[in-house]
C-alpha cells in the first residue's frame, strides 16, 4: 500500500475513540470477523491501530475504502462539524422528479471531475433515501487533500442540502453547481441557517419539529392544565401573581409548543438602523447614517433557553418575534434595516 | 302544746324571751308547711298534666314523621332510579359519539376542531390495509394557513396549497389525500417486495423518497437456475399506485433463451397491471405449479 494511503488509514483509525472502535469497524464491514479477532484490543492504542492498518493492507484497501471509513466516523461525530443549509429550486415548468440515486451519484461525480482533475468523491447511502457525500478537494496540480474534506448530506427529492462548512470556500460554487445539476434543480441559494446539530437543521427545514396533533384517537390528553406550575402543591406556600404567571405560561406554550425545540447554538442579528431616541437632541439622534452593530445570542441550546426566559421572569411574554420566528423562518442569521 | 305546758309548769319561762321567740318561729314554719302542702300537690298535679300533654304531643309528632319518611322514601326511590338511567343513557351516547368520531379515520379524511381551527387527519390505505396517517393543522383565519403538519417534505404540499387552499379547501384536502394515499400505496408495495420476496431479488431494491422510481434485478424462481431480469418502474403520475413506465431488460450480454422475449413482454405487462407484490406472488404460484407438474 502507498505510504500516504497507509498514513491516512492510520490517522483516520487513530481518531476513533476506543469505546466506539468495534461499532465503527463493524459498520464499515471491510475487515472480517475473523480478522478482527486476531487483533489484541488490550494493547496500547497505537499498537492496535498498527495491527488494523496491516490488516487493511492485507485486504488491499483502496482510497475509496478509507473514504468510506472517514464518512462513517463523521456520521458518528456529526456534531464536530458546523453545517450550512442550501435550498434548491426548480424552474416552474419542470417535470415530476424521477430521482435515480445512481444517476445522481454518477452525474455529481462527473461534474466535479470535469472541472477539477484532482478530486476524490465518495458516497454512502443513509436512512430515509439520503446520501452522504465526501469530497476531498485538489487542484489542477495538487493531489486532493484527504484531511480537509467537505461533506454533503442530501435527502432525495427534497430541495435541501446540508454541507459541512469547508475552509476551502473557493470550491463552494462548483459544489453548488454539481448538486443542482445532478438533482435536476435550477438554482441553489445558501440559507441563513447554521448549526452543529444536523438533525435539528433537518427538523427545522423539513418542518418536522412540531409533531403533536389533536385527534379523537389520542389516549393521552394534551396537557393543557399542567403547564409546569404545580400551584396547589403545598398550602403553606402562597403564590403571588398567579394570574400573570399563568398568562406567561399560556403565551409561552402557544408560541413554543409542547415539543422539544430543535437545537441551535446561536442567533445573530446584524442591525443597520438609524438611532431612535425619545430625548430631543443628543449627538446620535442627528446622525443620518444608520448605525451598524451585531447582536449575538449564544447558548448550548438556544431555543430552549429562549423558551424559559419569560417563565423565569427575565423577559416579558410574548418575546420579540425576531427571536420566536427562528424555527418557523428557518433562519438564525438576520439583517435588520430600516424600512 | 308542749310549749304552753312548759311555760305554765315552770311559772317563770325557761330561756326567757329568746325561747319564746323560738317557739313562735317554729309555730310559723309549721303553719306554713300546712299551707304549702295543698299548693304543692296542686302544682305537682298541674305539672303531671303538663308532662302528659307534652308526651302525647311528642308521640303524635314522632308518628307523623315516621309516616312522612316512609312516604318520602317511597317517592324518592323511583325518582333516583330515573336519574341514574338518564345518566347512563347520556354516557352511552357520549361513548358512541366518541367511537364514531374515532372511526371517521377510515373514511380517509377526518378532523378535530381545535381552538384556532381544525386539525385534519389524512389516513392512507392500500388493499384494505390501513397505513400511515398524516396531519395538517389549519388555522381558520382569512387567509387560511397551515400551522404545522406531518406531511413528508417530498410531497408537493406547497404547490397544492398554493393552488387550492384558499379557493377550494375541500379540493385541497382531496388532492393532498390523493398524493399521500398513492405514496403510501407505492411504499407499501416496495416494502412488501423487500420483505416477502427477498429470495427472488438479486441485489438491493433501489428506490427514492417518493417511491416513484424502482429499480431491481429479480429471478422468477428463488433458487439459482432461472435467468435474471432487470426491471425499472417509473410512476410519473404521483396520484397512482401502478407504474406509468415499465422496462424489463436482461442483465448481461450472455445468450438469451428463446422463451426469454415472450417472458420479458409478459412480465412487463404484469408490472403494468398488478401491484408489485402481487406480481411476485404470481411468480411464486407459477413456480409451485411447475414443481407440482415435475412431481406428477
Amino acid at each position: 500500500m502507498d505510504e500516504t494511503l497507509a498514513e491516512f488509514f492510520r490517522r483516520t483509525i487513530l481518531k476513533i475513540p476506543m469505546t466506539e472502535m468495534m461499532t465503527i469497524l463493524k459498520t464499515w464491514n471491510f475487515l472480517s470477523e475473523n480478522q478482527l479477532q486476531t487483533v489484541n484490543f488490550r494493547q496500547r492504542k497505537e499498537s492496535i491501530v498498527q495491527d488494523l492498518v496491516l490488516l487493511c493492507e492485507e485486504n488491499r484497501a483502496s482510497l475509496n475504502d478509507a473514504a468510506h471509513l472517514d464518512i462513517i466516523y463523521t456520521q458518528f461525530h456529526r456534531h464536530q462539524k458546523i453545517w450550512d443549509v442550501f435550498q434548491m429550486s426548480k424552474a416552474p415548468g419542470d417535470d415530476i422528479d424521477l430521482f435515480d440515486m445512481e444517476q445522481f451519484k454518477s452525474s455529481f461525480k462527473k461534474i466535479l471531475q470535469r472541472a477539477l482533475k484532482n478530486v476524490t468523491v465518495s458516497f454512502r447511502d443513509a436512512e430515509e433515501n439520503s446520501v452522504w457525500i465526501r469530497i476531498a478537494w485538489g487542484t489542477q496540480y495538487k493531489k486532493p487533500n484527504q484531511y480537509k474534506p467537505a461533506y454533503v448530506v442530501y435527502y432525495s427529492q427534497t430541495p435541501y442540502a446540508f454541507t459541512s462548512s469547508s475552509r476551502l470556500k473557493s470550491n463552494l460554487p462548483l459544489l453548488g453547481q454539481a448538486l443542482t445539476v445532478a438533482s435536476k434543480h435550477h438554482q441553489i441559494v445558501k440559507m441563513d441557517l447554521r448549526s452543529r446539530y444536523l438533525d435539528s437543521l433537518k427538523a427545522i427545514v423539513f418542518k418536522q419539529y412540531n409533531q403533536s396533533f389533536e385527534t379523537h384517537n389520542c389516549t393521552t390528553s394534551l396537557q393543557e392544565g399542567s403547564l409546569g406550575l404545580n400551584i396547589n402543591m403545598d398550602s403553606r406556600i402562597i403564590h403571588e401573581n398567579k394570574v400573570e404567571k399563568e398568562r406567561v405560561q399560556r403565551v409561552t406554550q402557544e408560541i413554543f409548543g409542547d415539543y422539544p425545540q430543535p437545537r441551535l447554538e446561536f442567533a445573530q442579528y446584524k442591525l443597520e438602523t438609524k438611532f431612535k431616541s425619545d430625548l430631543n437632541g443628543g449627538i446620535l439622534a442627528e446622525r443620518e447614517e444608520p448605525l451598524r452593530c451585531l447582536v449575538k445570542f449564544s447558548s448550548p441550546h438556544l431555543l430552549e433557553a429562549l423558551k424559559s426566559l419569560a417563565p423565569a421572569g427575565i423577559a416579558d411574554a410574548p418575546l420579540s418575534p425576531l427571536l420566536t420566528c427562528i424555527p418557523n423562518k428557518g433562519k438564525n442569521y438576520f439583517k435588520i434595516r430600516d424600512k | 302544746m308542749e310549749l304552753a305546758n312548759t311555760l305554765r309548769q315552770d311559772g317563770e319561762s325557761r330561756g326567757g324571751v329568746l325561747a319564746h321567740l323560738e317557739r313562735l318561729e317554729t309555730q310559723v314554719s309549721k303553719s306554713r308547711k300546712k299551707l304549702e302542702e295543698p299548693q304543692n300537690a296542686q302544682a305537682l298535679e298541674a305539672r303531671i298534666h303538663e308532662l302528659k300533654r307534652l308526651r302525647d304531643k311528642l308521640r303524635a309528632e314522632v308518628k307523623q314523621r315516621q309516616a312522612r319518611v316512609k312516604a318520602s322514601t317511597a317517592n324518592v326511590e323511583p325518582d333516583q332510579i330515573l336519574e341514574i338511567s338518564e345518566q347512563e343513557i347520556l354516557e352511552r351516547k357520549q361513548e358512541n359519539m366518541k367511537a364514531i368520531l374515532q372511526a371517521y379515520r377510515f373514511t380517509g379524511i377526518s378532523g378535530k376542531l381545535t381552538s384556532r381551527g381544525v386539525c385534519v387527519c389524512i389516513s392512507t390505505a392500500f388493499e384494505g390495509n390501513l397505513l400511515d396517517s398524516y396531519f395538517v393543522d389549519l388555522v381558520m383565519e382569512k387567509p387560511l394557513w397551515i400551522h404545522h403538519h406531518s406531511v413528508p417534505v417530498f410531497i408537493p404540499l406547497e404547490e397544492i396549497s398554493a393552488k387550492y387552499l384558499q379557493t377550494n379547501t375541500r379540493h385541497f384536502l382531496f388532492v393532498l389525500w390523493e398524493y399521500l394515499n398513492a405514496y403510501s400505496g407505492r411504499k407499501y408495495q416496495a416494502e412488501r417486495l423487500q420483505s416477502d420476496f427477498a429470495a427472488f431479488l438479486v441485489g438491493p431494491l433501489q428506490r427514492n423518497s417518493l417511491c416513484n422510481l424502482l429499480s431491481f434485478t429479480y429471478k422468477v424462481k428463488p433458487e439459482g437456475q432461472s435467468f435474471p431480469f432487470c426491471a425499472r418502474l417509473l410512476y410519473k403520475d404521483l396520484t397512482t399506485t401502478l407504474p406509468t413506465d415499465v422496462t424489463v431488460t436482461s442483465q448481461g450480454t450472455e445468450a438469451l433463451p428463446s422463451t426469454w422475449e415472450e417472458q420479458r413482454a409478459a412480465h412487463e405487462n404484469l408490472f403494468f397491471t398488478k401491484p408489485l407484490h402481487q406480481v411476485f406472488t404470481s411468480f411464486a404460484k407459477k413456480g409451485e405449479k411447475l414443481d407440482m407438474s415435475l412431481v406428477s
